[in-house]
């Protein structure tokens, strides 16, 4: 008979819904998180030296290290850090867990061998004037926090919360005790806490996902295969941090803003203080944001695409993505809440913390603007994470382009316009940033089930 | 005539035929293309996976000028060639229309389908258009929200989209196709689509020819398939009736649609037996276009065959065929059984390659042992049909469904009287169509199906009476002469392209 003895079964057939794209959420969040911690455990070094036998110049030596060393390394790592956790998200919904390893030590040697060459090119023609202990310290140092940004990515697959905790406190006790014992050795021993702190945490981090993830196979570069596919979170990462530090560089490197403060390393006084502070700002909206997006979001984003891949009805698909984007903006608004709240106490109280540090009142205006910066940074990230929770990787890879773009050229503007706008720059981009971030996100909410449906291309 | 210049007489489509599939069907095709070596052809081949046609079943004659090929798989596949923006159309207005008319509940008019048409020629409606925008999104989210009955929505999503795509790229297809003069579809569905665009496309004619009722078979197909069932993560866990029974409704108005596009353009409407005419005319035919025009032999290569026929010996009885559950083998072997009872020397052979269905074959063996039948019946496996034909005294087919089985003509032409059932064209050809032919007289006898009985008692009426099998072997030689022979069909068709070609 004449027919076609097509299998209607194959036409039926759908593809299974792209990856989990679950330990994404993390990306930014887990790995700020220890660097938030890494920035408050500096100051509380710098702070518990001052007052010993640190002169004031060394603890500035020491803590302008820090900052080139957290600045370098995660702008070096940002991209790896992106791309490895999708890749590694991949692999655990494929359930190749016994992937996982092999291509972490791959990924961590590959890491190694490129910091160490970059580190040794750099000391070797930069670093001249400094001594040579100095320059295998930050040599070290570098190698370790890169190796750090890229196991950290585990922590939140690892849901093992309480542990990961202890070992943050285990890691950054070590790193405060060892200053306190090293400190005689002033910046080298300074340097030295810090290695050991992070050596700590590297260690006993890696120890555990060994744990968790055994394996036949030693290393593997499979991961390499997928650069290409994933090029555009390699970008996004390096454009993220790279937005997150211009302005500091910028500060840094205009001779009317700054100072030489050891080797090449230039330093702003004015600048950088204030904003480091104000950082710590964030730490309490972060942790609500992660909470709400955690449990309401996640739930109702799980529920949408249940619902598309199992048969749901058309209107229960849209219930879920309304679902969906109430709890979004639930989180968003717990956020504000939480940063207008300190925002405001930081307002009034600022002026006695900055007393009570032993910082000069005149970094105030700066201080209040850069609290309301980092706090919109907040949001920004959480709206990033989002994206990344819906595989929008183009836009957010134009979100982080258009803030290095704002960042670099508002904070040049500003030194333009005088002392008095300092830090206006930093704000302002990430404000613009982050409404068009909530622009884009409501537009792609709203075209969610289409393009879910018909912008498919696998 | 026709400006244009074009490359070929007749354009063959073909779905899931010739030159890729052997059968029935193919054959039939070969030998057309064959027996009009003056006629030139351009073939359009359309297929289901690609991977499922490894390599072509038949040397390509001389007289086919190009093939073309396309497979309803690769349409839908969104790795292909599909843009990943598409602009928005201006009006949405043709993308409703198209929906509507292969989806919606109620009947569309004819000019419904005249106008699809046209907005698929024109772009108005593209595969990107409907596979990509917004505007397409929000027709199938309406119609799904009127419509469908059913809870999943990825389900609809995905059943209207892998009916949709293979229209659509069939339509731009034809734009790239070389032109023909006339065109001829071997069966309405996709092949008959693409004769209804190529006809407005190139104002040419359109002529189709249906073996079997494209629209039944796929009822058929639907009824038996367990692949939506399967294809569901929802079966798992049990929730799955009222999507698949949905979407099974969903596939038959399709093919149903696409039967009524295609009985609405083609011209004339070609079926082999009355049967099949009148079911044609059941689903959407205007009377006046439908033709029969029945298979035919190459009589020639049975000149002399019935004279080899040796007189005296036992009385043999035979079914030439698959022994497969659609022959019903098992009827005629019970049919052995009670014709033993009056003409006890009685031989029966079962003729037919064993390969396809080793289970029913060794049922059939066990069968005759119960029966107690080992003495007459015998499998005989393969044989060469111009030996073994002409030593039969009767020629027994018990099948459940036929088309228009040629075995019956070449039994003919071995003089060998038949007793078939009554399915497909068995009693047309039996007792004749028209009055022509009926006045020659019957060629055998007609019974029911699956009544063993009734089928005895007829062989036994024809071998124990002479005169009357000498009339049954006279009437049947002479209908194949008259009315079957391969040289009368080519003739036939050799006319409609004649006509077709020459008449704009």
């Amino acid at each position: 008979m004449a027919g076609i003895g097509f299998q209607l079964r194959k036409i039926l057939a759908k593809d299974t819904y792209g990856a989990t794209l679950r330990a994404y959420l993390y990306a930014g969040m887990i790995s700020s998180g220890p660097w938030a911690l890494s920035i408050l455990s500096v100051m509380v070094i710098g702070l518990l030296s001052l007052g010993a036998l640190v002169p004031a110049l060394e603890v500035r030596q020491f803590l302008i290290s820090v900052t080139y060393l957290m600045a370098s390394s995660l702008i070096f790592t940002g991209g790896w850090q992106l791309f490895f956790t999708r890749y590694i998200s991949d692999r655990l919904f494929e359930q190749r867990d016994d992937t996982v390893m092999p291509n972490l030590l791959g990924i961590l040697l590959l890491i190694t061998v490129t910091a160490s060459a970059m580190a040794l090119i750099s000391i070797v023609f930069l670093f001249q004037g400094t001594t040579w202990l100095y320059g295998v310290l930050m040599f070290s140092n570098f190698v370790v926090l890169c190796n750090l940004w890229i196991v950290i990515i585990f922590l939140s697959g690892m849901k093992a919360y309480n542990r990961i905790l202890l070992t943050m406190l285990l890691g950054y006790s070590v790193m405060i005790g060892a200053s306190l014992l090293l400190d005689q050795w002033k910046v080298y021993g300074l340097l030295s806490a810090l290695l050991i702190g992070h050596a700590t945490l590297l260690f006993v981090f890696l120890a555990e996902i060994l744990r968790l993830y055994p394996s036949g196979k030693l290393v593997s570069f499979e991961f390499l295969k997928s650069t290409r596919l994933y090029f555009s979170l390699i970008m996004t990462g390096l454009l993220y941090n790279f937005g997150i530090w211009i302005d500091k560089f910028i500060f840094w490197f205009n001779p009317e803003t700054s100072h030489q403060v050891i080797g090449p390393l230039r330093g702003s006084l004015l600048y950088d203080l204030p904003i480091f502070l104000a950082y710590l700002a964030i730490i309490l909206g972060m942790a609500v944001f992660l909470v709400k997006i955690e449990t309401d979001f996640a739930e109702w984003y799980e529920k949408l695409f249940n619902a598309v891949r199992d048969g749901g009805t058309l209107s229960y698909i849209h219930h879920a993505r309304d679902e969906m984007t109430g709890a979004i903006r639930e989180g968003l608004f717990a956020i504000c809440k939480i940063q207008a709240v300190t925002i405001v106490v930081l307002l009034i109280f600022a002026p006695n913390i900055l007393d009570w540090l032993g910082i000069s009142r005149y970094h105030l205006p700066l201080f209040y603007i850069d609290v309301v910066g980092v706090s919109i940074q907040v949001v920004f990230m959480a709206l990033l994470n989002v994206f990344f929770y819906l595989d929008k990787r183009t836009i957010v890879l134009s979100l982080c382009a258009l803030f290095v773009v704002l960042n670099a050229g508002l904070t040049l503007l500003s030194q333009q316009l005088g002392p008095l706008y300092f830090g206006y720059g930093f704000t302002l981009s990430l404000l613009v940033c982050a409404l068009v971030a909530l622009y884009q996100l409501s537009k792609t909410l709203d075209s969610l089930v289409y393009s879910t449906f018909m912008l498919r291309t696998d | 005539m026709s400006a244009h210049k074009t490359s070929a007489d007749i354009c063959l489509l073909l779905e899931g035929t010739w030159p890729y599939v052997r059968g029935g069907v193919s054959s039939w095709i070969n030998q057309m293309i064959l027996g009009m070596p003056d006629v030139t052809f351009s073939v359009l081949f359309i297929g289901g996976a690609r991977d499922a046609y490894p390599e072509r079943q038949y040397e390509i004659p001389e007289n086919v000028k190009h093939i073309d090929e396309i497979y309803l798989e690769d349409t839908w596949s969104l790795k292909n060639d599909l843009p990943q923006r598409v602009q928005e159309p201006n009006n949405t207005e043709a993308i409703a229309a198209f929906f509507n008319f292969l989806h919606a509940e109620q009947v569309p008019s004819l000019a419904t389908g005249e106008r699809v048409l046209e907005s698929l020629l024109k772009g108005e409606v593209t595969r990107d258009l409907i596979m990509r925008t917004e505007s397409s999104w929000q027709v199938l989210c309406a119609d799904y929200e009127k419509n469908c009955s059913a809870p999943s929505f990825i389900d609809y999503f995905w059943t209207v989209r892998t009916m949709q795509a293979p229209l659509l790229a069939l339509a731009s297809m034809a734009h790239h196709l070389p032109r023909a003069k006339a065109v001829h579809a071997i069966s309405t569905g996709y092949a008959g689509f693409m004769g209804c665009v190529l006809r407005k496309l190139w104002g040419c004619n359109f002529i189709l020819s249906e073996h079997g009722i494209y629209t039944k078979e796929r009822k058929i197909d639907l009824a038996q398939a367990q692949w939506i069932a399967e294809s569901s993560d929802q079966t798992l866990r049990g929730g799955l009736a009222p999507s698949s029974s949905y979407m099974r409704a969903l596939w038959i108005r399709f093919f149903e649609r696409i039967g009524l596009l295609v009985y609405q353009a083609a011209n004339p409407i070609v079926s082999l037996y009355n049967g099949n005419r009148l079911r044609q005319i059941e689903d959407g035919a205007a009377e006046q276009r439908t033709l029969i025009i029945p298979n035919g032999i190459n009589l020639k290569a049975w000149e002399g065959i019935p004279e080899q026929r040796a007189t005296g010996g036992k009385p043999v009885i035979g079914l030439i065929g698959r022994i497969v559950p659609i022959k019903d083998i098992k009827t005629f072997i019970r049919s052995v059984r009670s014709l033993v009872n009056s003409i006890p020397d009685v031989q029966a052979w079962i003729v037919g390659p064993e390969e396809e269905d080793p289970h029913y074959v060794s049922e059939c063996r066990s069968l005759v042992k119960s029966l107690g039948l080992q003495a007459q019946v015998q499998f005989l496996g393969f044989q060469n049909i111009k030996e073994i034909l002409p030593k039969m005294d009767v020629m027994v087919l018990t099948s459940i469904s036929e088309a228009q089985p040629l075995v019956i003509l070449e039994a003919w032409a071995a003089g060998t009287p038949v007793v078939a059932t009554d399915v497909g064209a068995c009693r047309e050809m039996v007792c004749g169509i028209s009055e022509e032919d009926r006045a020659i007289g019957p060629a055998g006898e007609v019974v029911a199906i699956a009544d063993p009985l009734a089928s005895a008692r007829s062989i036994s009426r024809i071998l124990q009476d002479p005169v009357y099998w000498q009339t049954l072997q006279r009437n049947g030689l002479q209908r194949v002469n008259r009315f079957y022979s391969e040289a009368l069909m080519l003739d036939r068709y050799r006319a409609l392209y004649q006509h077709a070609t020459e008449v704009q």
